[in-house]
Protein backbone atom coordinates (compact mmCIF):
# COMPACT_ATOMS: atom_id res chain seq x y z
CA UNK A 1 0.00 0.00 0.00
CA UNK A 2 1.18 3.52 -0.66
CA UNK A 3 1.95 5.98 2.09
CA UNK A 4 -1.07 8.00 1.12
CA UNK A 5 -3.30 4.92 1.31
CA UNK A 6 -1.98 4.15 4.77
CA UNK A 7 -2.54 7.73 5.88
CA UNK A 8 -6.10 7.54 4.58
CA UNK A 9 -6.69 4.38 6.57
CA UNK A 10 -5.24 5.89 9.74
CA UNK A 11 -7.36 9.01 9.44
CA UNK A 12 -10.43 6.82 8.88
CA UNK A 13 -9.63 4.91 12.07
CA UNK A 14 -9.34 8.20 13.90
CA UNK A 15 -12.64 9.53 12.53
CA UNK A 16 -14.42 6.28 13.30
CA UNK A 17 -13.26 6.38 16.90
CA UNK A 18 -14.28 10.02 17.28
CA UNK A 19 -17.72 9.38 15.80
CA UNK A 20 -18.29 6.27 17.86
CA UNK A 21 -17.11 8.03 21.01
CA UNK A 22 -19.34 11.04 20.43
CA UNK A 23 -22.40 8.94 19.60
CA UNK A 24 -22.11 6.51 22.50
CA UNK A 25 -23.56 8.65 25.35
CA UNK A 26 -26.64 9.41 23.24
CA UNK A 27 -27.98 5.91 22.94
CA UNK A 28 -26.19 3.73 25.48
CA UNK A 29 -26.95 3.08 29.13
CA UNK A 30 -24.91 4.60 31.90
CA UNK A 31 -23.11 1.30 32.43
CA UNK A 32 -22.09 1.10 28.77
CA UNK A 33 -20.88 4.69 28.79
CA UNK A 34 -18.73 3.96 31.81
CA UNK A 35 -17.35 0.95 29.92
CA UNK A 36 -16.69 3.28 27.01
CA UNK A 37 -14.79 5.60 29.33
CA UNK A 38 -12.51 2.78 30.45
CA UNK A 39 -12.00 1.83 26.80
CA UNK A 40 -10.99 5.36 25.89
CA UNK A 41 -8.63 5.55 28.85
CA UNK A 42 -6.81 2.42 27.69
CA UNK A 43 -6.82 3.68 24.09
CA UNK A 44 -5.03 6.82 25.34
CA UNK A 45 -2.61 4.91 27.55
CA UNK A 46 -1.67 2.12 25.17
CA UNK A 47 -1.53 4.31 22.05
CA UNK A 48 0.82 6.78 23.70
CA UNK A 49 2.81 3.95 25.29
CA UNK A 50 3.36 2.27 21.90
CA UNK A 51 4.27 5.56 20.31
CA UNK A 52 7.50 5.60 22.32
CA UNK A 53 7.99 2.05 23.59
CA UNK A 54 6.79 0.31 20.43
CA UNK A 55 9.17 2.10 18.11
CA UNK A 56 12.23 2.43 20.35
CA UNK A 57 11.70 -0.96 22.04
CA UNK A 58 12.30 0.57 25.45
CA UNK A 59 9.80 -1.30 27.62
CA UNK A 60 8.60 1.20 30.20
CA UNK A 61 6.64 0.01 33.22
CA UNK A 62 6.23 3.53 34.55
CA UNK A 63 2.76 4.18 33.13
CA UNK A 64 1.11 3.81 36.53
CA UNK A 65 3.56 6.33 37.99
CA UNK A 66 2.55 9.00 35.46
CA UNK A 67 -1.10 8.05 35.73
CA UNK A 68 -0.95 8.26 39.52
CA UNK A 69 0.88 11.59 39.48
CA UNK A 70 -1.78 12.99 37.17
CA UNK A 71 -4.53 11.68 39.42
CA UNK A 72 -2.93 13.21 42.51
CA UNK A 73 -2.36 16.52 40.78
CA UNK A 74 -6.01 16.47 39.80
CA UNK A 75 -7.20 15.77 43.36
CA UNK A 76 -5.05 18.57 44.78
CA UNK A 77 -6.05 20.96 42.01
CA UNK A 78 -9.76 20.32 42.42
CA UNK A 79 -9.41 20.84 46.18
CA UNK A 80 -8.17 24.33 45.33
CA UNK A 81 -11.08 24.93 42.93
CA UNK A 82 -8.86 25.13 39.87
CA UNK A 83 -10.68 25.01 36.52
CA UNK A 84 -11.00 21.55 34.95
CA UNK A 85 -8.88 22.22 31.84
CA UNK A 86 -5.98 23.55 33.90
CA UNK A 87 -6.22 20.49 36.18
CA UNK A 88 -5.68 18.22 33.15
CA UNK A 89 -2.80 20.35 31.87
CA UNK A 90 -1.12 20.43 35.29
CA UNK A 91 -1.49 16.64 35.57
CA UNK A 92 0.20 16.20 32.19
CA UNK A 93 2.90 18.77 32.98
CA UNK A 94 3.87 17.13 36.27
CA UNK A 95 4.08 13.75 34.58
CA UNK A 96 6.26 15.24 31.82
CA UNK A 97 8.54 16.84 34.38
CA UNK A 98 8.99 13.61 36.31
CA UNK A 99 9.51 11.68 33.04
CA UNK A 100 12.33 14.02 32.04
CA UNK A 101 14.10 13.55 35.37
CA UNK A 102 13.45 9.80 35.37
CA UNK A 103 14.42 9.50 31.71
CA UNK A 104 17.69 11.34 32.24
CA UNK A 105 18.51 8.83 34.97
CA UNK A 106 17.51 5.56 33.30
CA UNK A 107 17.25 6.01 29.52
CA UNK A 108 20.87 5.02 28.97
CA UNK A 109 19.95 1.52 30.18
CA UNK A 110 18.40 -1.00 27.86
CA UNK A 111 16.19 -4.05 27.98
CA UNK A 112 15.36 -5.62 31.32
CA UNK A 113 17.36 -3.06 33.28
CA UNK A 114 15.31 -0.21 31.91
CA UNK A 115 12.02 -2.05 32.51
CA UNK A 116 12.94 -2.98 36.08
CA UNK A 117 14.18 0.50 36.93
CA UNK A 118 11.06 2.21 35.61
CA UNK A 119 9.01 -0.18 37.71
CA UNK A 120 11.20 0.48 40.74
CA UNK A 121 10.85 4.23 40.31
CA UNK A 122 7.07 3.84 40.13
CA UNK A 123 7.14 2.09 43.49
CA UNK A 124 9.45 4.76 44.86
CA UNK A 125 7.05 7.53 43.83
CA UNK A 126 4.08 5.65 45.26
CA UNK A 127 5.75 5.11 48.62
CA UNK A 128 7.07 8.65 48.69
CA UNK A 129 3.54 9.97 48.26
CA UNK A 130 2.19 7.59 50.91
CA UNK A 131 4.90 8.88 53.26
CA UNK A 132 4.04 12.45 52.39
CA UNK A 133 0.35 11.86 53.10
CA UNK A 134 1.07 10.26 56.45
CA UNK A 135 3.97 12.31 57.79
CA UNK A 136 3.54 15.74 56.25
CA UNK A 137 -0.13 16.33 55.70
CA UNK A 138 -1.33 13.80 58.27
CA UNK A 139 -3.81 12.22 55.91
CA UNK A 140 -4.23 8.89 54.15
CA UNK A 141 -5.82 10.00 50.92
CA UNK A 142 -7.96 12.66 49.32
CA UNK A 143 -11.71 12.94 49.14
CA UNK A 144 -12.90 14.45 45.88
CA UNK A 145 -15.91 16.59 46.63
CA UNK A 146 -16.18 19.04 43.76
CA UNK A 147 -16.01 16.95 40.63
CA UNK A 148 -17.13 17.84 37.13
CA UNK A 149 -20.10 16.12 35.51
CA UNK A 150 -19.75 12.63 34.08
CA UNK A 151 -20.26 13.93 30.55
CA UNK A 152 -17.36 16.39 30.93
CA UNK A 153 -15.05 13.63 32.11
CA UNK A 154 -16.14 11.39 29.24
CA UNK A 155 -15.55 14.07 26.61
CA UNK A 156 -12.19 14.93 28.16
CA UNK A 157 -10.97 11.34 27.96
CA UNK A 158 -12.38 11.03 24.42
CA UNK A 159 -10.43 14.15 23.45
CA UNK A 160 -7.27 12.67 25.00
CA UNK A 161 -7.75 9.40 23.10
CA UNK A 162 -8.25 11.24 19.81
CA UNK A 163 -5.26 13.48 20.54
CA UNK A 164 -3.10 10.43 21.35
CA UNK A 165 -4.08 8.75 18.09
CA UNK A 166 -3.56 11.94 16.08
CA UNK A 167 -0.15 12.46 17.69
CA UNK A 168 0.74 8.90 16.85
CA UNK A 169 -0.35 9.35 13.21
CA UNK A 170 1.71 12.52 12.85
CA UNK A 171 4.79 11.30 14.72
CA UNK A 172 4.97 8.04 12.79
CA UNK A 173 5.39 10.07 9.60
CA UNK A 174 7.85 12.57 11.02
CA UNK A 175 11.62 12.67 11.33
CA UNK A 176 11.14 12.26 15.07
CA UNK A 177 9.24 9.02 14.49
CA UNK A 178 11.93 7.78 12.10
CA UNK A 179 14.59 8.58 14.69
CA UNK A 180 12.70 6.50 17.27
CA UNK A 181 12.42 3.57 14.84
CA UNK A 182 16.14 3.86 14.17
CA UNK A 183 16.80 3.71 17.91
CA UNK A 184 14.62 0.61 18.12
CA UNK A 185 16.46 -1.07 15.26
CA UNK A 186 20.05 -0.22 16.28
CA UNK A 187 20.59 2.68 18.62
CA UNK A 188 24.32 3.12 18.04
CA UNK A 189 23.96 2.92 14.28
CA UNK A 190 21.27 5.60 14.43
CA UNK A 191 23.66 7.73 16.49
CA UNK A 192 26.45 7.39 13.95
CA UNK A 193 23.99 8.48 11.25
CA UNK A 194 23.34 11.72 13.12
CA UNK A 195 20.48 11.03 15.54
CA UNK A 196 20.78 12.76 18.90
CA UNK A 197 19.46 9.65 20.62
CA UNK A 198 19.43 11.02 24.15
CA UNK A 199 17.23 13.94 23.17
CA UNK A 200 14.89 11.85 21.03
CA UNK A 201 14.40 9.24 23.76
CA UNK A 202 13.76 11.90 26.37
CA UNK A 203 11.19 13.64 24.17
CA UNK A 204 9.43 10.37 23.32
CA UNK A 205 9.32 9.28 26.95
CA UNK A 206 7.98 12.69 27.97
CA UNK A 207 5.16 12.56 25.39
CA UNK A 208 4.09 9.11 26.64
CA UNK A 209 4.17 10.37 30.22
CA UNK A 210 2.20 13.49 29.37
CA UNK A 211 -0.69 11.45 28.01
CA UNK A 212 -0.65 9.07 30.98
CA UNK A 213 -0.61 12.05 33.36
CA UNK A 214 -3.52 13.72 31.59
CA UNK A 215 -5.47 10.45 31.57
CA UNK A 216 -4.80 10.03 35.29
CA UNK A 217 -5.93 13.58 35.99
CA UNK A 218 -9.17 13.03 34.11
CA UNK A 219 -9.89 9.58 35.54
CA UNK A 220 -9.16 10.53 39.16
CA UNK A 221 -12.62 12.00 39.56
CA UNK A 222 -14.17 8.60 38.87
CA UNK A 223 -13.13 7.63 42.36
CA UNK A 224 -14.66 9.72 45.10
CA UNK A 225 -11.70 8.95 47.29
CA UNK A 226 -8.09 8.43 46.19
CA UNK A 227 -4.96 7.30 47.97
CA UNK A 228 -1.55 6.27 46.62
CA UNK A 229 -2.50 2.55 46.61
CA UNK A 230 -5.46 3.20 44.29
CA UNK A 231 -4.02 5.60 41.76
CA UNK A 232 -0.55 4.04 41.51
CA UNK A 233 -2.16 0.64 41.03
CA UNK A 234 0.43 -1.29 38.97
CA UNK A 235 -2.42 -3.12 37.27
CA UNK A 236 -3.12 -0.04 35.13
CA UNK A 237 0.48 0.02 33.92
CA UNK A 238 0.65 -3.70 33.29
CA UNK A 239 -2.65 -3.77 31.47
CA UNK A 240 -1.44 -0.92 29.23
CA UNK A 241 1.72 -2.82 28.33
CA UNK A 242 -0.18 -6.08 27.78
CA UNK A 243 -2.73 -4.38 25.53
CA UNK A 244 -0.01 -2.74 23.46
CA UNK A 245 2.04 -5.94 23.15
CA UNK A 246 -0.90 -8.18 22.37
CA UNK A 247 -2.26 -5.69 19.88
CA UNK A 248 1.12 -5.04 18.28
CA UNK A 249 3.04 -2.11 19.67
CA UNK A 250 4.61 -1.12 16.36
CA UNK A 251 1.27 -0.37 14.70
CA UNK A 252 -1.34 2.30 15.17
CA UNK A 253 -4.52 0.27 15.19
CA UNK A 254 -3.22 -2.84 17.01
CA UNK A 255 -3.19 -1.22 20.46
CA UNK A 256 -6.41 0.61 19.60
CA UNK A 257 -8.41 -2.54 18.85
CA UNK A 258 -6.78 -4.43 21.73
CA UNK A 259 -7.59 -1.59 24.13
CA UNK A 260 -11.25 -1.74 23.21
CA UNK A 261 -11.48 -5.55 23.31
CA UNK A 262 -9.56 -5.95 26.55
CA UNK A 263 -11.14 -3.18 28.54
CA UNK A 264 -14.54 -4.64 27.63
CA UNK A 265 -13.34 -8.09 28.58
CA UNK A 266 -11.78 -6.75 31.77
CA UNK A 267 -14.90 -4.96 32.93
CA UNK A 268 -17.27 -7.80 32.17
CA UNK A 269 -15.11 -10.74 33.22
CA UNK A 270 -13.64 -9.01 36.25
CA UNK A 271 -17.04 -8.60 37.76
CA UNK A 272 -17.87 -12.28 37.46
CA UNK A 273 -14.63 -14.19 37.16
CA UNK A 274 -11.67 -12.00 38.14
CA UNK A 275 -9.09 -14.81 38.22
CA UNK A 276 -10.23 -16.14 34.87
CA UNK A 277 -9.67 -12.75 33.25
CA UNK A 278 -6.12 -12.44 34.56
CA UNK A 279 -5.36 -15.99 33.51
CA UNK A 280 -6.76 -15.39 30.04
CA UNK A 281 -4.72 -12.20 29.71
CA UNK A 282 -1.54 -13.96 30.83
CA UNK A 283 -2.12 -16.83 28.43
CA UNK A 284 -2.78 -14.47 25.53
CA UNK A 285 0.38 -12.53 26.29
CA UNK A 286 2.47 -15.72 26.30
CA UNK A 287 0.90 -16.89 23.05
CA UNK A 288 1.34 -13.55 21.33
CA UNK A 289 4.97 -13.16 22.43
CA UNK A 290 5.80 -16.73 21.35
CA UNK A 291 3.89 -16.93 18.08
CA UNK A 292 3.03 -13.37 17.12
CA UNK A 293 5.90 -11.13 18.22
CA UNK A 294 4.41 -8.34 16.10
CA UNK A 295 1.12 -8.60 18.00
CA UNK A 296 -2.35 -9.28 16.67
CA UNK A 297 -1.91 -6.47 14.15
CA UNK A 298 0.73 -8.52 12.36
CA UNK A 299 -1.72 -11.37 11.91
CA UNK A 300 -2.41 -11.99 8.24
CA UNK A 301 -4.18 -14.74 6.38
CA UNK A 302 -0.73 -16.05 5.37
CA UNK A 303 0.25 -16.37 9.03
CA UNK A 304 -2.62 -18.73 9.66
CA UNK A 305 -2.02 -20.74 6.48
CA UNK A 306 1.69 -20.77 7.42
CA UNK A 307 0.87 -22.36 10.79
CA UNK A 308 -1.35 -24.84 9.01
CA UNK A 309 1.40 -25.79 6.58
CA UNK A 310 3.94 -25.91 9.41
CA UNK A 311 1.73 -28.27 11.32
CA UNK A 312 1.27 -30.40 8.18
CA UNK A 313 5.01 -30.55 7.58
CA UNK A 314 5.63 -31.53 11.19
CA UNK A 315 3.07 -34.31 10.91
CA UNK A 316 4.66 -35.53 7.68
CA UNK A 317 8.13 -35.48 9.26
CA UNK A 318 6.79 -37.39 12.24
CA UNK A 319 5.20 -40.00 10.02
CA UNK A 320 8.42 -40.35 8.01
CA UNK A 321 10.52 -40.75 11.17
CA UNK A 322 8.11 -43.35 12.40
CA UNK A 323 8.30 -45.27 9.14
CA UNK A 324 12.12 -45.05 9.04
CA UNK A 325 12.32 -46.41 12.57
CA UNK A 326 9.93 -49.17 11.57
CA UNK A 327 12.10 -49.98 8.53
CA UNK A 328 15.22 -50.05 10.71
CA UNK A 329 13.65 -52.59 12.96
CA UNK A 330 12.37 -54.68 10.06
CA UNK B 1 48.37 22.38 2.10
CA UNK B 2 45.13 20.42 2.13
CA UNK B 3 42.51 21.09 4.76
CA UNK B 4 42.77 18.95 7.87
CA UNK B 5 39.48 17.09 8.43
CA UNK B 6 40.34 15.26 11.59
CA UNK B 7 43.18 15.56 13.99
CA UNK B 8 43.64 12.98 16.71
CA UNK B 9 46.12 14.10 19.35
CA UNK B 10 47.61 11.56 21.76
CA UNK B 11 44.48 9.45 21.81
CA UNK B 12 44.51 6.73 24.45
CA UNK B 13 41.74 4.24 25.11
CA UNK B 14 41.99 2.09 28.19
CA UNK B 15 39.66 -0.76 29.14
CA UNK B 16 40.45 -1.47 32.77
CA UNK B 17 44.07 -2.61 32.75
CA UNK B 18 44.22 -3.07 28.98
CA UNK B 19 45.49 -0.24 26.83
CA UNK B 20 43.70 -0.75 23.51
CA UNK B 21 44.93 2.46 21.89
CA UNK B 22 48.14 3.90 23.22
CA UNK B 23 48.90 7.55 22.61
CA UNK B 24 48.09 7.59 18.90
CA UNK B 25 48.27 10.85 16.98
CA UNK B 26 47.24 11.15 13.38
CA UNK B 27 45.61 13.67 11.12
CA UNK B 28 43.61 13.09 7.96
CA UNK B 29 43.43 15.59 5.15
CA UNK B 30 40.79 16.32 2.55
CA UNK B 31 40.86 13.96 -0.40
CA UNK B 32 43.38 11.43 0.85
CA UNK B 33 43.02 7.66 0.75
CA UNK B 34 44.69 6.14 3.78
CA UNK B 35 44.79 2.62 5.11
CA UNK B 36 45.23 1.26 8.60
CA UNK B 37 46.75 -2.14 9.09
CA UNK B 38 47.87 -4.13 12.07
CA UNK B 39 47.57 -7.61 13.50
CA UNK B 40 44.41 -8.75 15.28
CA UNK B 41 43.94 -6.86 18.52
CA UNK B 42 46.22 -4.03 17.41
CA UNK B 43 43.52 -1.49 18.27
CA UNK B 44 42.36 -0.58 14.76
CA UNK B 45 38.64 -0.79 15.41
CA UNK B 46 39.00 0.79 18.85
CA UNK B 47 40.83 3.68 17.20
CA UNK B 48 37.90 4.05 14.76
CA UNK B 49 35.46 3.91 17.67
CA UNK B 50 37.37 6.70 19.35
CA UNK B 51 37.57 8.96 16.30
CA UNK B 52 33.88 8.50 15.48
CA UNK B 53 32.67 9.20 19.02
CA UNK B 54 31.40 5.67 19.63
CA UNK B 55 33.65 5.42 22.66
CA UNK B 56 35.14 8.32 24.54
CA UNK B 57 38.94 8.21 24.65
CA UNK B 58 40.49 7.94 28.11
CA UNK B 59 42.76 10.83 27.19
CA UNK B 60 43.71 12.86 24.15
CA UNK B 61 41.88 15.30 21.91
CA UNK B 62 39.86 14.99 18.72
CA UNK B 63 39.53 17.98 16.46
CA UNK B 64 37.30 17.86 13.37
CA UNK B 65 37.76 20.66 10.84
CA UNK B 66 39.06 22.92 13.59
CA UNK B 67 36.30 22.10 16.08
CA UNK B 68 37.05 20.23 19.28
CA UNK B 69 34.73 17.22 19.49
CA UNK B 70 36.45 15.41 22.35
CA UNK B 71 33.90 13.67 24.55
CA UNK B 72 30.98 14.37 22.22
CA UNK B 73 28.61 11.64 21.16
CA UNK B 74 28.61 9.99 17.70
CA UNK B 75 25.87 12.18 16.22
CA UNK B 76 28.09 15.23 16.65
CA UNK B 77 30.87 13.52 14.68
CA UNK B 78 28.39 12.53 11.97
CA UNK B 79 27.13 16.10 11.74
CA UNK B 80 30.67 17.36 11.35
CA UNK B 81 31.30 15.18 8.35
CA UNK B 82 32.80 12.04 9.86
CA UNK B 83 31.00 8.88 8.78
CA UNK B 84 31.83 5.27 9.48
CA UNK B 85 30.82 1.73 8.68
CA UNK B 86 30.84 -1.19 11.09
CA UNK B 87 32.85 -4.38 10.75
CA UNK B 88 29.74 -6.55 10.96
CA UNK B 89 27.10 -4.82 8.83
CA UNK B 90 24.61 -3.05 11.07
CA UNK B 91 21.85 -2.23 8.65
CA UNK B 92 18.26 -1.60 9.78
CA UNK B 93 17.07 -5.11 8.97
CA UNK B 94 13.35 -4.43 8.77
CA UNK B 95 13.60 -1.29 6.66
CA UNK B 96 14.02 -1.43 2.91
CA UNK B 97 17.42 -0.89 1.34
CA UNK B 98 16.26 2.52 0.11
CA UNK B 99 14.99 3.50 3.58
CA UNK B 100 18.33 2.50 5.10
CA UNK B 101 20.08 4.92 2.78
CA UNK B 102 17.45 7.62 3.23
CA UNK B 103 17.97 7.52 7.00
CA UNK B 104 21.33 9.25 6.95
CA UNK B 105 20.06 11.85 4.48
CA UNK B 106 17.35 12.84 6.95
CA UNK B 107 19.70 13.23 9.92
CA UNK B 108 23.42 13.97 9.67
CA UNK B 109 23.16 14.54 5.91
CA UNK B 110 20.46 17.17 6.25
CA UNK B 111 21.67 20.66 5.56
CA UNK B 112 25.15 19.51 4.57
CA UNK B 113 26.44 20.36 1.11
CA UNK B 114 25.12 17.67 -1.22
CA UNK B 115 27.38 16.52 -4.06
CA UNK B 116 25.39 15.46 -7.13
CA UNK B 117 26.03 11.75 -6.56
CA UNK B 118 24.68 12.01 -3.02
CA UNK B 119 21.68 14.16 -3.92
CA UNK B 120 19.13 11.54 -2.86
CA UNK B 121 18.70 7.86 -1.99
CA UNK B 122 18.44 6.86 -5.67
CA UNK B 123 21.73 8.54 -6.47
CA UNK B 124 23.48 6.74 -3.62
CA UNK B 125 21.95 3.37 -4.51
CA UNK B 126 23.15 3.89 -8.09
CA UNK B 127 26.66 4.67 -6.84
CA UNK B 128 26.93 1.58 -4.63
CA UNK B 129 25.24 -0.61 -7.22
CA UNK B 130 22.17 -1.61 -5.24
CA UNK B 131 19.56 0.28 -7.27
CA UNK B 132 17.80 -2.96 -8.21
CA UNK B 133 17.54 -3.95 -4.53
CA UNK B 134 15.99 -0.65 -3.38
CA UNK B 135 12.61 -2.05 -2.35
CA UNK B 136 13.90 -5.17 -0.62
CA UNK B 137 14.14 -5.36 3.16
CA UNK B 138 17.78 -4.99 4.19
CA UNK B 139 17.62 -8.37 5.93
CA UNK B 140 16.90 -9.99 2.57
CA UNK B 141 20.08 -9.02 0.69
CA UNK B 142 23.35 -10.95 0.75
CA UNK B 143 26.08 -10.19 3.31
CA UNK B 144 28.32 -8.68 0.65
CA UNK B 145 25.46 -6.45 -0.49
CA UNK B 146 24.95 -5.47 3.14
CA UNK B 147 28.56 -4.31 3.22
CA UNK B 148 27.85 -2.09 0.22
CA UNK B 149 24.72 -0.85 1.95
CA UNK B 150 26.78 0.04 5.04
CA UNK B 151 28.88 2.26 2.77
CA UNK B 152 25.72 3.75 1.25
CA UNK B 153 24.30 4.54 4.70
CA UNK B 154 27.54 6.24 5.69
CA UNK B 155 27.65 8.22 2.43
CA UNK B 156 24.11 9.43 3.06
CA UNK B 157 25.44 11.55 5.93
CA UNK B 158 27.34 13.45 3.18
CA UNK B 159 30.67 13.06 4.93
CA UNK B 160 34.02 14.63 4.23
CA UNK B 161 35.83 11.78 5.95
CA UNK B 162 34.69 8.19 5.51
CA UNK B 163 35.94 5.53 7.92
CA UNK B 164 35.64 2.01 6.50
CA UNK B 165 36.07 -0.87 8.92
CA UNK B 166 36.86 -4.08 7.02
CA UNK B 167 34.26 -3.55 4.34
CA UNK B 168 35.95 -6.20 2.20
CA UNK B 169 36.15 -8.94 4.84
CA UNK B 170 34.89 -12.25 3.55
CA UNK B 171 34.59 -11.09 -0.05
CA UNK B 172 35.83 -13.18 -2.96
CA UNK B 173 38.89 -12.07 -4.93
CA UNK B 174 36.82 -10.39 -7.66
CA UNK B 175 34.40 -8.79 -5.18
CA UNK B 176 37.42 -7.49 -3.28
CA UNK B 177 38.77 -5.83 -6.40
CA UNK B 178 35.46 -4.19 -7.28
CA UNK B 179 35.11 -2.99 -3.69
CA UNK B 180 38.54 -1.36 -3.99
CA UNK B 181 37.48 0.25 -7.27
CA UNK B 182 34.30 1.54 -5.62
CA UNK B 183 36.28 3.06 -2.77
CA UNK B 184 38.67 4.77 -5.19
CA UNK B 185 35.75 6.04 -7.21
CA UNK B 186 33.99 7.41 -4.12
CA UNK B 187 37.16 9.15 -3.05
CA UNK B 188 37.86 10.77 -6.39
CA UNK B 189 34.34 11.64 -7.50
CA UNK B 190 33.06 12.85 -4.15
CA UNK B 191 36.30 14.48 -3.12
CA UNK B 192 36.23 13.00 0.35
CA UNK B 193 38.93 11.43 2.44
CA UNK B 194 38.78 7.70 3.09
CA UNK B 195 40.45 5.81 5.92
CA UNK B 196 40.25 2.11 5.31
CA UNK B 197 40.96 -0.73 7.73
CA UNK B 198 41.43 -4.06 6.04
CA UNK B 199 42.99 -7.44 6.76
CA UNK B 200 43.66 -8.07 3.06
CA UNK B 201 46.95 -6.19 3.33
CA UNK B 202 48.27 -6.71 -0.19
CA UNK B 203 45.10 -5.35 -1.79
CA UNK B 204 44.99 -2.46 0.64
CA UNK B 205 48.62 -1.50 0.03
CA UNK B 206 48.02 -1.53 -3.71
CA UNK B 207 45.30 1.10 -3.48
CA UNK B 208 46.12 3.50 -0.65
CA UNK B 209 48.56 6.39 -0.77
CA UNK B 210 49.33 6.33 2.89
CA UNK B 211 49.26 3.60 5.47
CA UNK B 212 49.27 3.67 9.26
CA UNK B 213 50.44 0.61 11.12
CA UNK B 214 49.12 -0.11 14.59
CA UNK B 215 50.73 -2.67 16.82
CA UNK B 216 49.63 -3.38 20.38
CA UNK B 217 47.74 -0.11 20.42
CA UNK B 218 50.69 2.03 19.32
CA UNK B 219 51.21 3.63 15.94
CA UNK B 220 54.51 2.23 14.70
CA UNK B 221 54.53 3.61 11.18
CA UNK B 222 52.75 6.19 9.05
CA UNK B 223 53.64 6.98 5.45
CA UNK B 224 53.50 5.86 1.83
CA UNK B 225 53.13 2.06 1.52
CA UNK B 226 56.41 1.65 -0.29
CA UNK B 227 58.24 3.27 2.61
CA UNK B 228 56.25 1.69 5.40
CA UNK B 229 56.78 -1.87 4.21
CA UNK B 230 60.52 -1.33 4.42
CA UNK B 231 60.30 -0.25 8.01
CA UNK B 232 62.11 -2.71 10.22
CA UNK B 233 59.68 -2.45 13.10
CA UNK B 234 56.71 -3.03 10.78
CA UNK B 235 58.25 -6.09 9.25
CA UNK B 236 59.12 -7.38 12.67
CA UNK B 237 55.66 -6.74 14.11
CA UNK B 238 53.35 -7.62 11.36
CA UNK B 239 54.37 -8.00 7.77
CA UNK B 240 57.18 -10.42 8.47
CA UNK B 241 55.62 -13.84 8.21
CA UNK B 242 52.92 -12.92 5.71
CA UNK B 243 55.28 -11.23 3.32
CA UNK B 244 57.89 -13.93 3.57
CA UNK B 245 55.29 -16.37 2.40
CA UNK B 246 54.09 -14.29 -0.53
CA UNK B 247 57.21 -12.41 -1.60
CA UNK B 248 59.56 -14.08 -4.09
CA UNK B 249 62.74 -13.15 -2.25
CA UNK B 250 61.35 -12.46 1.18
CA UNK B 251 62.75 -9.41 2.89
CA UNK B 252 64.91 -9.96 5.88
CA UNK B 253 64.43 -7.38 8.53
CA UNK B 254 67.44 -5.27 7.58
CA UNK B 255 68.07 -5.53 3.87
CA UNK B 256 65.92 -2.50 3.09
CA UNK B 257 64.17 -4.00 0.08
CA UNK B 258 60.40 -3.71 -0.25
CA UNK B 259 58.40 -6.90 -0.29
CA UNK B 260 56.98 -7.83 -3.67
CA UNK B 261 53.36 -7.08 -2.91
CA UNK B 262 53.92 -3.42 -2.24
CA UNK B 263 54.97 -2.07 -5.61
CA UNK B 264 51.90 -2.03 -7.83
Amino acid sequence: MTDRGLLGRDVLVLLALTGWGLALPHYASEFVVSLGLTCLMYVTLSTSWSLFCGSTRYLSLATSAFFGLGAYASALGLERQLPWASVIVIGAAIAVGVAIVMGAAVLHLRGTYFAVLTFGMTELIRHALAYFEKQVSGTVGRVLTTVPEGATVYLTVLALAVLALATSIVVRRSRFGLAMSGIGADEQRAQTLGVNTRLVKLAGFAITAGFAGAAGAAMAVRWTYIDPQTVFNPFIGFQTVLIALIGGAATLWGPLIAAIVFSLLAETLRLQLPQLYMMALGLLLILSVLYLPGGLASLRWQTVTGWWRGAGARLARGALAWRVRGAGRG
Amino acid sequence: MAECLLEACDVTVRFGGLIAVDNVSASFEAGELAGIIGPNGAGKTTFFNAISGVIAPTSGRLIASGRDLTGQRPHAYARHGIARTFQTPRVFAEMTVAANVAFGLKFAGRGRPAPWLLRDADGILELIGLADRAAMPAAGITPSQQRLLEIGMALATRPRLLLLDEVAAGLTESELESMAQLIRRIRSELDLAVVWIEHAVTTLLRHVERVLVLHQGRKIADGPPAVVVRDAEVIEAYLGDEMVETGPTGPTAHDGRAPAGAHA
